[in-house]
């Protein structure tokens, strides 16, 4: 299977990974590589084979546990404010990119006040 | 070298006491870690325990941090231990530090971590094996009895058979993945590294076990996996999978052959088992994993922990810049794969045909253990490697796991046990496989091979010239 550049950037933009131009042709040409290898899955004969495994994983009891602490949570977040998660503007085409800014890194232990 | 590292834990642990123990652990991290870079993180003030453990760096834990080997995770401290974490500390286990791996568990050699590659202590200029290579190198340059790694495809065997150590993976779904940061989770499990298959049984009979937390965990009843350490192979039937064994040449190949002797002078009987399928693991592997890790990566967007970008001025930035700058290349390789194999046009080509080859797989494996307990081949068709050999040709890197993949696809069982050295001083190893839930099978055997042969006595250059 030959993946040329266009294909590479169709996969990118599906995976959300940014790369350069170089980045991007290295990358069309290793899967290339690999997937020539793995192309020698077409001469299995798979009749009678399913994709889907027979065992089906079990679910829990649909009932509330305690959940993470929201300190500890907050602690990992590249950006956070108020007990929430702090991301730029969803909606696209209006003045700006505002909410992204200084103060949205505010560690919670100083937000006492806001509670 | 302290005479008590030398020896497995479960004699070890009769001779000192715990912070006795763990301060020689730490003594010894201090000493070698800097020319074999396994671990990450040290916990210098770990609690006293019976059993120092060394915990790969994608089993999350509360008291140090867990990168996955990542940049992207570099800064990660989880808010709970993971259930087989937990289970260790329940039973006086200190967790004393955090080990290197190939990022995301993505890899043959640990060369694709973010922080440097581990080291193998046979020969640092060579790979530690991967993805699990700071467990293996830890447990082999006897830093800690006891380490735990993780498996997709051969990720503990493999390095425990780089490093003439033993690596461990149970049958799917025998310890809880709660906790175990996500790649293929399919095929993904907790495994064990040790300096001996007592201390392997032993260590499972801790974390093996249903979990609440990971509906995949089985209810099937765990514990007494050291019962038949002593019984020997008399009477026991093993395979040889001739497709995997018989291309193999050279040192490998006799030390196989001397191996399986072993095995039939304890009694045991041999034959040779079809498995015609096996030659098609690596491809299967790689549409499978792949397409899996491209769902289970998607949740590093920059948005709720890792790393976020700070070009980005967008949500979709946010996202791209953020993967972008904090996924290493064979990280990126695998999604771009896995995405690749699961879009619109070409799942049924690839992630479907792939998953209907695997299933003639688990059936052809299913059918060979109708006439024997246990199948053998080597762990690797090959020695370690000099570091830098593969880096170039990531087809050569996948194909270390040739004899490891099978069982993560098929779901069952392998244990690594050394089973020599090539003519230039490196470990080799015999690689066993049982049916699902045939862990005491395969320590029964592995049990018999250590002690018929001692492999595991001999030491690093490093250690014994000390």
């Amino acid at each position: 299977m030959k993946i040329d550049l266009d294909e590479a950037r169709r996969v990118a933009a599906l995976a959300h990974l940014q790369f350069d131009d170089a980045g991007l042709e290295r990358m069309a040409a290793e899967m290339t590589k690999i997937l020539t290898y793995i192309d020698q899955l077409s001469e299995v004969d798979v009749e009678g084979f399913e994709e889907r495994d027979a065992t089906v994983t079990p679910f829990r009891a649909d009932e509330p546990h305690a959940s993470l602490d929201r300190e500890l949570v907050a602690r990992n977040a590249p950006s956070w404010r108020d007990g929430l998660f702090v991301v730029p503007k969803v909606i696209e085409g209006n003045a700006g990119v505002a909410t992204m800014g200084a103060a949205a890194s505010t560690p919670p232990s100083r937000e006492a006040g806001d509670e | 070298m302290n005479d008590v590292l030398a020896l497995p834990w479960s004699e070890a642990r009769e001779q000192v006491s715990p912070r006795e123990y763990v301060e020689t652990c730490l003594r010894a991290i201090e000493t070698h870690n800097e020319s074999l870079n396994a671990f990450l993180h040290v916990h210098r003030e770990a609690q006293p325990g019976a059993l120092p453990v060394a915990v790969k760096d994608n089993i999350v834990t509360t008291d140090m941090p867990s990168t996955c080997g990542s940049h992207i995770l570099r800064d990660f401290r989880s808010p709970f231990d993971a259930t087989a974490i937990a289970r260790l500390r329940a039973n006086g286990a200190a967790i004393v530090g955090k080990t290197n791996m190939d990022e995301f568990a993505m890899g043959s050699s640990n060369e694709h971590s973010a922080f440097g590659p581990a080291r193998n202590p046979w020969d640092p200029s060579r790979v530690p094996g991967g993805s699990s290579g700071g467990s293996a190198a830890a447990v082999a340059a006897r830093m800690v009895p006891v380490a735990l790694g993780s498996e997709t495809g051969g990720s503990v065997r493999q390095p425990a058979a780089l490093c003439g150590v033993v690596g461990f993976k149970p049958t799917y779904g025998r310890i809880s993945r709660n906790g175990l940061v996500a790649f293929a989770s399919s095929l993904d499990q907790i495994g064990i590294v040790t300096k001996t298959v007592r201390d392997c049984a032993e260590v499972l009979e801790i974390v093996a076990g249903h979990d609440p937390y990971d509906s995949t965990s089985s209810s099937e009843p765990a514990g007494e996996y050291a019962h038949d350490l002593e019984r020997g192979v008399q009477g026991m039937r093993f395979g040889i999978v001739s497709k995997a064994v018989d291309r193999l040449e050279g040192e490998v190949r006799a030390n196989f052959d001397a191996a399986v002797d072993v095995l039939r002078r304890g009694g045991a009987t041999i034959e040779q088992v079809s498995i015609p399928t096996i030659g098609y693991a690596i491809a299967i592997y790689y549409i499978v994993a792949n397409a899996e890790a491209s769902a289970n990566l998607s949740r590093f967007d920059g948005i709720r922990y890792g790393h976020r970008s700070e070009m980005a001025r967008t949500l979709s930035e946010v996202y791209d810049a953020s993967r972008g700058e904090g996924f290493g290349a064979e990280v990126k390789r695998r999604i771009m794969l896995g995405t690749f194999a699961l879009s619109a046009g070409y799942y049924d080509a690839y992630y479907g045909r792939a998953q209907r080859v695997r299933a003639k797989l688990r059936h052809e494996f299913a059918e060979a253990f109708k006439g024997v307990d246990a199948l053998l081949t080597p762990t690797t068709p090959e020695p370690a490697f000099p570091i830098g050999a593969k880096t170039e040709d990531p087809l050569a890197m996948y194909l270390s796991d040739i004899f490891t993949a099978p069982a993560n696809l098929v779901g069952i069982p392998g244990i690594a046990v050394p089973s020599g050295f090539s003519a230039n001083g490196l470990p080799l190893s015999l690689q066993v496989m049982a049916p699902h839930f045939g862990e005491r099978t395969l320590f029964r055997a592995g049990a018999f091979f250590e002690r018929e042969t001692g492999y595991w006595r001999t030491l690093p250059p490093m250690l014994a010239a000390r």
